[in-house]
Parts: C-alpha cells; structure tokens; sequence
C-alpha cells in the first residue's frame, strides 16, 4: 500500500526530482491535519458497529433486498453484506489516515465488481449502502473529518460502478 | 514504506482499527512533520552545494579514484549519484524511515559498484565526506535528524 508520502516519493523518484512546491505543501497539510485524522479514526473504531447498523437502517432496510427473494434475505446473506460493509468502513479508515486511496484498490477493489455480479450482489444496492455510511460517518466525527472520510467512500462507489 | 503504512498493514494483518497506543505514535510522527519537511527543503535547496563540497573532500582524502581520474564522465557520474542519495535522504526524512532509501538506494549497492569496478571503500569515504558537508550547514537538532541516513548507507557498503 501507499500513504501520501510515499505515493509523493514513488512519483517523484521516476524523475530523479524533489517533491515540487504542490507536493510539499500537500504533504504539510497532510502534516497539519493529524489530530483530525487520529481523532476521527478513534470515533469510528469506537463506533464501527452502529454505523453499520444506521447505514442499513437508512439504506437497505425495509427494502425488497431484505424481503424474501432479496439479496440480503436469509440471515447468513444479510450477516456476509454486514460484514462486507464493516471491511469498506475499516479500509476507508486506513485510507483516511494514510492520506491516499492505494488500499482500497488493493484490499477491496480489485475484482470486487465481478464478484459482486457473479454472486448476484446489486451493485446498486452496495453503493446506496456507502452513501448512508458516509452520511452517518459524517454525523458522527463532523464535518471536517467527514468530508475527507467521504473522498474514501466515494471511491469506493467509483470502483463499484 | 512509511511509518504510517507500517501502522496500518500493522492493524491490518490482524483485521482491526489501529489502538489508542498506535493513534498515538501517527499523532506524534504527523507532529514532527514540519520539521522533516523544512529538513527536505533544506536538503533539496543545498544539493549541489553538499555534493560539491563533498566531492572536494573526498578527492582530498582519497585522491586516487575513479572520479578524479580526470574523465569526465566518472566525474559526472560520481558527483551524479552523490546526489542522488542526499535526494533518497530527503524521501526518508519526509517518510519518517530509512525505507525509501533501502528500497530505492542501499540494496544491492556493494553488488552495483562492484560490477561498476569502483572501490567499495571509496564509496563509503565519498559518503562520509557528503554527511560531514550536509551536518555542517545545519543545526545541532537537525543535523541529528539526517546524519543516521548517511551512516545507513556507509553501513550497508560495509
């Protein structure tokens, strides 16, 4: 996986270049919002469980996935979709600390698409679903952490579509 | 690989959130950022200036060497290269690890010049005189920061 420095470093080192004045000042910001990434890391790992349990509410819920014939009836489909979920929030934890969005590709991502399809997964569904968490997550640490944990979710939702 | 990635993969091998203790020690190393990075700058600004007065102290203590052998493309290559790795040495400043110069710099090194037939002694000598040049324009705190990366790569010619 990469953080911010070190996809900086990877980019530059091909050119035989120091990071320019951009790179710099990206990476200082990145310095600068540590407590913020570290506080907001802790509330959600205080409060993985819940997230999951309102994005559902506010997402899947009450809709014909849950219903019989649906993708999540039978509890042990509705248990795999939990914990798919958890593993999005998790990563998108990491990413958000790492400053750069590599492990989602890596540890999520990547053929995740296909698997969906030939599980019968609704894509659609799956990416409602990011939507409510990035909402509550929002709620939850405030705006600031909020929007950057967004910038996770949503590319989640990219990859997934 | 940073310090932060380590964290995570860390975490991740045992599929949780990082602990208050390694939430503490990402605060910590994002805190000391700006100090590595004014480091970096510094390094980045005073390049050639390090590798030229390196070079002259090298040439000073080991006269016999490839680079002062009046060809100018060891010439070239030499102080090159010197430059190079204060540029590695900056990477790892910023990444908080010697990493980024193991991955990019100091493995396979003494395989590397070997086969380019330059002393390895040389080398490591070169490289001492380019830490005494770079610690010498800076402060006593960051001078502690950046000398264990020169001495890094004299230790992995060793």
């Amino acid at each position: 996986m990469q953080d911010l420095i070190t996809s900086t470093i990877n980019t530059f080192d091909v050119r035989a270049q120091y990071p320019d004045s951009d790179a710099m000042n990206k990476l200082e910001e990145y310095f600068r919002s540590g407590d913020l990434r570290a506080k907001a890391s802790l509330a959600i790992s205080a409060n993985a469980k819940s997230i999951i349990t309102k994005a559902v509410a506010k997402s899947l819920m009450y809709t014909d996935i849950t219903a019989p014939g649906g993708n999540m009836y039978t509890c042990r489909r509705y248990a795999a979709c939990i914990r798919d979920l958890e593993y999005f929030l998790r990563y998108a934890t990491y990413a958000m600390l790492a400053g750069d969005p590599s492990i989602l590709d890596e540890r999520i991502l990547n053929g995740l698409r296909e698997t969906y399809n030939s599980l019968g997964v609704p894509i659609g569904g799956t990416i409602r679903a990011v939507q409510a968490m990035k909402d509550v997550t929002a709620d939850l640490v405030g705006a600031d952490a909020g929007k950057e944990m967004g910038v996770y979710f949503d590319y989640i939702c990219s990859g997934l579509s | 690989m940073s310090m932060v990635a380590e964290l995570i993969l860390n975490a991740d091998s045992e599929a949780r959130y990082l602990g208050p203790k390694e939430i503490h020690i990402f605060q910590d190393f994002l805190k000391t950022g700006e100090q590595r990075m004014r480091i970096a700058r510094f390094l980045a600004e005073n390049e050639s200036r390090i590798v030229q007065n390196g070079t002259n102290k090298f040439w000073e203590r080991c006269p016999v060497t490839p680079s002062n052998s009046g060809v100018e493309r060891k010439t070239n290559s030499c102080m090159r290269d010197q430059g190079w790795y204060v540029r590695l040495i900056a990477y790892s400043i910023m990444a908080g690890s010697e990493k980024p110069l193991e991955e990019i710099g100091t493995i396979g090194i003494k395989e590397m010049y070997n086969s380019l037939e330059i002393p390895i002694r040389n080398i490591a000598e070169c490289m001492q005189c380019l830490k005494e040049e770079a610690v010498s324009m800076m402060n006593e705190e960051d001078a502690a920061e950046v000398a264990p990366y020169f001495d890094f790569i004299i230790q992995s010619l060793s």
